[in-house]
């Protein structure tokens, strides 16, 4: 006999980062579908959705609703570090948690919130490390206005001022303009080695196509001499860029057709495993545990189940491999694979190479 | 700020907890483990040991001047107040510690990085001015110097803002302070009338 546990699922289905919300709810449904037909495990899970439609006001309010009017205790949701932000103070006020399966800019910890995906120790980071390496340190930074562009440049910037690198610039364009000629005009006049693209939706696929343009325009605008980075593209925005994908240099902790996530399946793209993983770790600490469905994220965590699972119980991040990729036909191939490493949202138990390098002054 | 926020050295500081054994001790430890330091709670007093501490948050609403060994007001690290009551005579009271930020109590789920943060950066902006006050007040207390250097200076003839603008000169040949070069020039004519050649020196 499973006991039927009702579980929150927080994603837009419409709106400019739909794609994004769409590869995470296919990763959860299917880890429910998974649990529910596992005769191993007593629980059954049952998905309670709603649709902010890419509102963020609707987030806070939507996920009262769930923790609110529902039994559940646990809602897996959100795509941006802003409707994040949202939701953080309705899971803490009904004592719920949310579960987070997208990239973002680190620098959170919050009690009642288990990161499944890359935080810039685990993207960002060695992603510039490799460009550093590979390509050069004159970077040019171009993003989405809001938290997740804003720290990713700081950080950027931060690593490449210590390196001996370069910003050119640091533009932001509001969140689905596509307005990018400017950017693009700008890329064209200060030549970068690289640049870092960290914006989202429209705005995005409009600069990927107009990037692709230039390139045929200036042989150095191509992806061997001055590649795009990113840090939150995966396959699943594919469809919007077509070919305009082609030589995207990206780190996250799973491409389609790795091996080696956590429990083996294979995922559509990062966003679909990292939510995948998010409701199987869930089951796995509330199976053979009745009761277990009430219990605090932080109880679920010192029981022996928690001790044993993948989420680190101080800063409930998760321990994930970390892979740069780079899109050719339609695919990522795999630049460089990393191993796993540990989410260091503060940056304080890790250092990346890059930022580790003493910054040497000439005295006078 | 001035310069850019600084985010990768907080691995391993040292935080201390003056507050006595509370629900609010247990929050913010787990916010502070969280983002790497180590933390020990204490209360009542702080030991010698406190010295050795990166950041200090104490309780503002039972805390009292005995408990911190150093001058009142001059804190050897950034210090954070963790106010409950917000009654004037406890805040007068947080504020006479030479505390660089606050959290307001009950502490929860957030709150402490940007309490380390902007701790430390008022900590920095209090030291370096403090030290460029201090420079300041060196050089002040040296304006007898200056006046005595020029006059002698330009009893060799010169016109005193001649004599003025060649130790200027010599500062800048020598680099050093205006008011160095002036304790230089006393000291050398002071020798020469002494027929002591300490040229040597300096």
């Amino acid at each position: 006999m499973k006991r039927r546990i009702e579980v929150g699922l927080l994603y837009s289905r419409s709106g400019s980062y739909s794609l994004i919300s769409e590869a995470c709810r296919t990763g959860a449904l299917a880890a429910i579908a998974m649990v529910n037909a596992d005769p191993r495990l007593d629980i059954h899970l049952v998905p309670v959705e709603r649709d902010p439609a890419g509102n963020v006001d609707l987030y806070g309010p939507l996920c009262g609703e769930i923790l609110g009017e529902t039994s559940a205790r646990h809602v897996v949701g959100c795509v941006t570090s802003w409707s994040r932000k949202e939701v953080i103070p309705t899971v803490e006020k009904f004592g719920g948690t949310l579960w987070y399966a997208v990239p973002y800019e680190g620098f959170e910890a919050s009690d009642h919130v288990v990161y499944t995906h890359a935080c810039p120790n685990q993207h960002l980071l060695p992603l510039l490390d490799w460009a550093m390496t590979s390509r050069g340190r004159r970077a040019y930074l171009a993003a989405s206005n809001y938290i997740w562009g804003w720290e990713l440049n700081r950080l950027a910037r931060e690593v490449l001022t210590s390196s001996s690198g370069e910003v050119l610039a640091e533009r932001y364009l509001p969140i689905g303009s596509p307005d990018v000629d400017r950017m693009i005009a700008e890329v064209r006049f200060s030549r970068p080695d690289f640049i870092l693209n960290s914006l989202i939706g429209p705005s995005s696929y409009a600069f990927m196509a107009a990037y692709h343009e230039l390139g045929r325009a200036d042989a150095h605008f191509r992806p061997e001499t001055c590649p795009v980075l990113s840090c939150n593209m995966t396959e699943c925005e594919f469809p919007a860029l077509g070919d305009h994908a082609r030589g995207l240099v990206a780190a996250g902790p799973y491409f389609r057709g790795v091996s080696g996530w956590p429990g083996g399946a294979s995922f559509g793209s990062s966003h679909e495993a990292a939510a995948f993983a998010a409701v199987r770790e869930l089951a796995r600490l509330l199976a053979h545990r009745p009761g277990a469905e009430t219990e605090s994220l932080t109880r679920l965590l010192a029981s022996d189940q928690g001790r044993a699972g993948v989420i680190d119980p101080e800063t409930h991040h998760t321990t994930l491999p970390v892979i740069i990729a780079e899109a050719r036909d339609g695919a990522f191939h795999v630049l460089q694979h990393l191993g796993s490493v540990a989410g260091d949202p503060y940056l304080t138990r890790s250092r990346s190479a890059a930022a580790a390098q003493p910054t040497l002054r000439v005295v006078s | 700020m001035r310069r850019p926020i600084r985010t990768q050295n907080l691995g391993g500081a040292r935080a201390l907890i003056l507050h006595r054994p509370h629900p609010t001790v247990q929050a913010l430890t787990r916010q502070l483990t969280a983002i790497g330091l180590e933390v020990e709670p204490v209360w009542s007093e702080l030991g010698p040991e406190a010295l050795g501490a990166d950041f200090l948050f104490f309780d503002a609403d039972m805390g009292h001047a005995g408990q911190f060994p150093w001058p009142e007001g001059s804190p050897p690290m950034p210090m954070v107040a963790l106010v409950g009551s917000e009654a004037p005579g406890r805040i007068e009271w947080t504020l006479k510690t030479g505390a660089h930020a606050h959290l307001l109590k009950p502490v929860g789920d957030n709150g402490a990085y940007a309490a380390l943060l902007i701790a430390r950066a008022a900590f920095d902006a209090e030291r370096a001015l403090a030290a460029e006050i201090a420079g300041l007040r060196r050089r002040l207390d040296e304006r007898q110097t200056v006046v005595l250097a020029v006059s002698k200076l330009a009893a060799r003839g010169r016109s005193e803002a001649d004599a003025y603008a060649q130790l200027r000169q010599m500062a800048m040949a020598w680099r050093i302070t205006f008011e160095e070069a002036a304790a230089r020039i006393v000291g050398r004519t002071t020798d020469e009338e002494g027929e002591h050649d300490r040229r040597g020196r300096g």
